[in-house]
């Protein structure tokens, strides 16, 4: 109990620095981070894509529940319905500090433009909200019923038990099932946000969506497993080791096919030997080679390591293969950024000077002693301001998760 | 009516006054530039490129393309962005939610984002007290949306207009009217006997990264002159 109160305290905390963050760049402008014209998306859109990830676990550990039989994950459908909401929470919050008049995102409602991907992103994160949001509520109800608590649920005081309970088994699995396309698409679309843009040859690959729902069915579960992890405790390890063994298994798998996307995508940009692919690949590899070797590696390590018996038979294996996944997959969000914004749509190749490829200058939008107006490139590393302000969804998380976990049973005993 | 550019790079000899008349016209805030020249090729304007002893310094201004096919119209979330009946790509100053998807999405540079308060961000730098300098009245198009205003709000993107608070008095953009070459040509694509329309038939210009499919409505004559 103790424990819990002093997480969610620190939790406030991260939320409270990330919003006086927040207000201080509200009252300065974006000028307070380190973005500029030439790499207009940064660090935030980054966790946002982080967070969208995480949030498909949920409704891949229930509906696979109902989809597939898989008994032995039924005890977590609770615990990842949770996690799926408190991300798709955490996403949703990360979105609006990057807007520079968050005062008129009202504007997307009232004058939608059914042709931005952006556009098809609000309805289908704001769907998926409000489904992870069902999927707790109507799990919890048989709970709240016995023990005469929650919420919005005075219409079930009406009912018997044995009513609530099935009307809980009968929804649980409608939702899940209605749930898992949304899920699926909730990584579609934002990867489509990036993919669509013909502009950036790094984003406009038609792998990129199958890519990240392949990444969100690896960490998405491996979050939904350490949260399972730590609600549980080392002391019942045992008990449900099958099921984590059988989240170990589905996070290897969809690793495998995520590496499988990733070197055809990389065999494709690089084949033809065009300037701007030689540029990508030079940028990932050479340029932003630790961050793409993070990418890359950690996340092979933790595919490898679930598939060993070493790597799922105990506790602390599970979640530290988990979190060296997270490392990976928050680099693999930072790496849309930088060969996107780093490799300038408007290259010429000149060839009376024997040139192949040159970038014609950006302004940054900035006038500042010692830094060019114009420039090809833009050493982007996020400012203290923007740390600060990224701190939201992590802060909303945790949070939610252990409030909902401290308030409510989310592991029912057998 | 189609309203298009014809650029003859022949002509242009790289000076930058079509870059500084658009700059102090439209009130661009400090570090912001609607309209660019640069030499391609090299890492500073106006230096030569080339090999084997063959050198060659062309120049390339480069503003909004004003695409028949705009990818940051496209994305724009909140319609902020939008074609006006003269095919003119604009944006809405009041409607913009500042989220910058047109930045990603434009293949040409040319959005810019208002990262601090444009007044302020002179102060910091240093311009004059009070100076201020452009178009100095706000401009609505016949919809009353604002698309042009001195000073922008901050958290907005801006770029070309066509000055569009002279071409809908009938006045010519300030780059045309400010390059001492004649380089720029600006008139109605639809009109068959226009002067642009005329080159464009002539001339067989380029436009820049066509095969992105943009369609730019802004066509560039290549240089003729030959290096032997």
């Amino acid at each position: 109990m103790k424990k819990s109160n002093l997480i969610l305290g620190l939790a406030g905390v991260l939320i409270l620095i990330s919003l006086i963050a927040w207000g201080y760049q509200i009252n300065k402008g974006l000028i307070v981070t380190n973005m500029r014209n030439p790499f207009s998306w940064g660090l935030y859109i980054a966790t946002f894509a982080f967070f969208v990830g995480v949030a498909a676990g949920g409704l891949i550990i229930s509906s696979s529940v109902y989809l597939f039989n898989i008994e032995k994950l039924k005890p977590f459908t609770r615990i990842a319905s949770l996690s799926a909401f408190a991300s798709i929470l955490g996403a949703g919050a990360m979105i609006f500090p990057d807007m520079g008049r968050v005062d008129r995102v009202w504007n997307i409602f009232v004058y939608p433009n059914f042709k931005s991907p952006l556009v098809w992103d609000v309805v289908v994160i704001s769907a998926y909200l409000l489904i992870t949001f069902l999927s707790v509520y109507v799990q919890l109800l048989p709970d709240w019923k016995k023990e005469g608590r929650g919420f919005l649920n005075g219409w079930t005081k009406s009912h018997p038990q044995e009513y609530v309970e099935a009307f809980s088994k009968k929804w649980s699995k409608r939702v899940a099932l209605v749930g898992l396309p949304v899920a699926i698409l909730i990584h579609t679309v934002t990867a489509l946000i990036f993919a669509t843009q013909e502009s950036r040859g790094w984003w406009n690959t038609a792998v990129l969506p199958p890519d990240f729902v392949s990444v969100a069915i690896a960490s998405g579960t491996a979050f939904v497993l350490v949260i399972a992890l730590l609600a549980v405790g080392k002391d019942q390890f045992e008990q449900y080791k099958e099921a984590f063994q059988r989240m170990a298994l589905i996070v290897a798998g969809a690793l495998v096919v995520h590496f499988f996307f990733v070197s055809v995508d990389l065999l494709i940009h690089g084949w033809w030997g065009s300037p701007e692919g030689k540029e990508v690949l030079s940028l990932i590899f050479s340029h932003y080679g630790f961050l793409y070797g993070t990418e890359l590696l950690l996340p092979a390590f933790t595919m490898v390591f679930f598939l060993t018996k070493k790597g799922k038979n105990s506790f602390n294996a599970l979640i530290i293969g988990s979190l060296l996944l997270f490392i990976g997959v928050f680099a693999h969000r930072l790496m849309l950024m930088y060969p996107a914004f780093n490799s300038i749509p408007l290259t010429l190749a000149i060839p009376g000077a024997g040139i192949e490829s040159w970038a014609y200058p950006v302004a940054i939008g900035q006038l500042q002693e010692g830094v060019p107006v114009f420039v090809s490139s833009w050493a982007y590393t996020p400012s203290l301001v923007e740390y600060a302000v990224a701190l939201l969804p992590f802060g909303l998380l945790v949070f939610v998760v252990t409030l909902a976990l401290k308030m409510y049973n989310y592991v029912p005993q057998k | 009516m189609r309203l298009g550019m014809v650029i003859d790079l022949d002509r242009c000899i790289g000076c930058r006054s079509c870059a500084v008349a658009c700059k102090s016209h439209n009130a661009q805030p400090p570090g912001t530039w609607w309209n660019r020249v640069f030499t391609p090729g090299a890492s500073f304007h106006q230096a030569a490129v080339g090999k084997d002893g063959a050198l060659q310094m062309e120049s390339l201004p480069v503003s909004c393309q004003m695409c028949d096919n705009p990818a940051c119209q496209k994305v724009c979330p909140s319609g902020a962005t939008y074609t006006d009946e003269q095919g003119v790509v604009l944006i809405d100053y009041e409607r913009c939610i500042g989220c910058r998807y047109c930045i990603a999405a434009c293949p040409y540079g040319v959005r810019q984002y208002n990262w601090e308060d444009p007044k302020k961000a002179k102060e910091r730098v240093g311009y004059e007290k009070g100076y201020e300098y452009g178009y100095p009245e706000d401009f609505r198009d016949k919809d009353g949306r604002l698309v042009f205003t001195p000073n922008r709000p901050v958290g907005v993107v801006e770029k070309c207009t066509f000055c569009a608070q002279y071409t809908s008095q009938g006045e010519e953009p300030a780059c045309v009217r400010g390059c001492p070459g004649k380089v720029r040509l600006f008139g109605d694509l639809d009109d068959p006997n226009s002067e642009v329309s005329k080159l464009i038939k002539k001339r067989q210009p380029i436009r820049l990264k066509e095969e992105l499919g943009t369609s730019p409505k802004v066509f560039y004559l290549a240089p003729a002159k030959p290096i032997r």
